[in-house]
């Protein structure tokens, strides 16, 4: 059962197309990864998700209703769009204090969350003299104070130094754990990879894929074969519903095969094979890979 | 709890969490002594009504100004500062209805700007009362007590067109240009060179009828509330408008 529902999704402003028929699901204890490179369209679903924009078509939703429908909205999810949304002359606890109060929060949850984050030892401080992993911390403070079942958060490790993004990785991973929707958007996959279980992937405001992190890697096995004729062997592949790539006239890679399955192709075709050779590609190759082609298509 | 209720105590809370009202009482409880001190030094002197008389005790009652330019600044902190750093998107997430937030903003505002503006009154008519005893003196002048109200009713309107102004343009900055060069420059300016008898129907001209002692080029106090109050509501709903329906963030 998704929690998180987005369905046709557009939002245009102007001339530019920054959401364009977007859909997907998120599904309750996973961390899903929202990426795609910056101008995908990632932080526009995430504010129109949030009721902080409104679409042009379609409807995105969180457990059936609109974020302004929900009653007591931050105590069903929490969400951290940035770590600019403080005044600096205010300290931590003033800040938190004051959202516990709009929403009806008991103000006790505040030392909690401050304690989960990290922050209890800077709650008083002013947050203008905070540092950005301090401040990313505070935004993610924000999230939790009403404790909720869906998380949002748009880009959270940026600014965490390595034992910061070892840390939130374990926070998200373990409130995922407790059956909570996690969404955490990201322009880098590496960033994310050891973190999230299943992907969404934007590309200019598009659905490039939506996946398992487990499927992906599959996909990054890349089979390499020369022979007499690439482009044959390339419509044989290709008959058999294997993604290839034509490198040259005599070459093609294929992707999430196995070299036994090109072989084997070539051969129902007559075609010999004169090398045949197997590697994996990293995940940030073929994540840039993925979004490079949608844009190139786009374009 | 409502939520109204609780809307309106994170506003009041957002208020004292932060430097602009203690600095702008600070400064308007200075500049309001201040201001009476001096009158009082000059009483009498170089063409100056005499200290006691009723012309000098109303030149020294008008806090006006400071009264007005305090509350606009504030109504536009109020509302421009949460755009200005970006506060609007907990604001929301909080309370993702945006015309139940604006109205609170408003009222919070408002009973605010009465208290505040009574305050600065009240400390300014403090100083006169307590420099008259000093020269034994004790009586004020009939209209003083209509100037305490009206101060205090200009103090809200303007507070009000502070955060109409500062949700309109969502910028403090030029929110307080726009504001000051209003006043110095369209009013006090143009108007009165080029078409004098119509200053009264815009904003400081309006507040002057109410701020001041009876004068002949001055709407009266009950008409001068009503243009005034009249700006400010138009200057809100249009506000409301846009900050209903755009985008945040």
């Amino acid at each position: 059962m998704s929690v998180i529902r987005v369905s046709h999704l557009t939002k245009r402003y102007g001339q530019v197309l920054a959401v364009d028929d977007l859909s997907f699901d998120v599904h309750p204890g996973k961390v899903t990864g929202f990426l795609g490179p910056n101008g995908a369209g990632k932080t526009t679903t995430l504010k129109i998700l949030l009721g902080l924009a409104a679409p042009t078509a379609g409807s995105a939703t969180i457990g059936g209703a609109e974020y302004r429908a929900l009653p007591d909205p931050m105590r069903q999810v929490g969400a951290a769009l940035d770590s600019n949304t403080f005044h600096p002359g205010r300290s931590a606890t003033q800040h938190l204090k004051i959202i516990a109060t709009a929403a009806g929060i008991p103000h006790r949850r505040v030392g909690e969350v401050l304690d989960q984050v990290g922050l209890a030892h800077a709650a008083g401080r002013r947050v203008g003299g905070y540092s950005l992993g301090m401040r990313q911390r505070l935004s993610l403070a924000g999230a939790l104070l009403g404790d909720p079942g869906v998380l949002i958060l748009d880009e959270p490790l940026n600014g965490l130094d390595p034992e910061g993004i070892r840390w939130m990785r374990g926070l998200l991973r373990s409130l995922a754990a407790e059956g909570r929707t996690v969404l955490v958007s990201s322009h880098l996959l590496t960033e994310v990879a050891q973190t999230v279980d299943e992907i969404i992937v934007l590309a200019n405001g598009r659905l490039v894929t939506e996946t398992t992190l487990a499927e992906l890697a599959g996909r990054s096995s890349v089979t390499r074969a020369r022979t007499t004729d690439a482009a044959r062997l390339a419509d044989v592949l290709l008959a058999a519903g294997i993604q290839v790539r034509l490198v040259d006239g005599t070459t093609v890679e294929a992707r999430g095969t196995d070299a036994d399955a090109v072989g084997l192709a070539a051969a129902g075709a007559g075609l010999p094979i004169l090398e045949l050779s197997r590697h994996d590609e990293d995940l940030e190759t073929l994540f840039f890979d993925l979004v490079n082609t949608t844009q190139e298509v786009a374009a | 709890m409502n939520a109204t209720v609780r809307l309106a105590r994170a506003e009041f809370r957002k208020l004292f969490t932060t430097l602009a009202v203690p600095v702008t009482f600070a400064l308007a409880a200075v500049a309001t002594v201040g201001s009476v001190l001096i009158d009082a030094a000059v009483a009498g002197k170089a063409g100056q009504h005499p200290l006691g008389s009723a012309a000098e005790t109303y030149q020294m009652l008008k806090f006006g100004p400071v009264v007005v330019v305090a509350m606009l600044i504030l109504g536009i902190l109020v509302a421009g500062g949460e755009f200005r750093h970006r506060t609007i998107v907990p604001t929301l997430l909080a309370t993702p209805r945006r015309g139940q937030v604006f109205a609170v903003k408003i009222a919070v505002t408002a009973l605010f700007g009465a208290v505040f503006s009574a305050v600065i009154f009240g400390l300014g008519l403090g100083t006169i009362a307590g420099v008259l005893a000093a020269h034994g003196m004790h009586t004020l002048p009939a209209a003083a007590g209509r100037m305490y109200v009206g101060t205090v009713i200009a103090g809200v309107c303007f507070g009000m067109i502070g955060v109409a102004l500062g949700a309109l343009t969502r910028n403090t900055f030029v929110a307080i240009i726009a504001a000051v060069g209003w006043a110095l420059f369209v009013e006090e300016i143009a108007l009165n060179t080029v078409a004098p008898s119509l200053e009264k129907w815009f904003p400081v001209g309006a507040s002057i009828g109410l701020t001041n002692p009876p004068a002949p080029d001055v709407l009266a106090p009950a008409a001068a509330g009503v243009v005034l109050a009249g700006y400010a509501v138009a200057m809100l709903v249009a506000a409301s408008r846009t900050t209903i329906r755009r985008d945040i963030g």
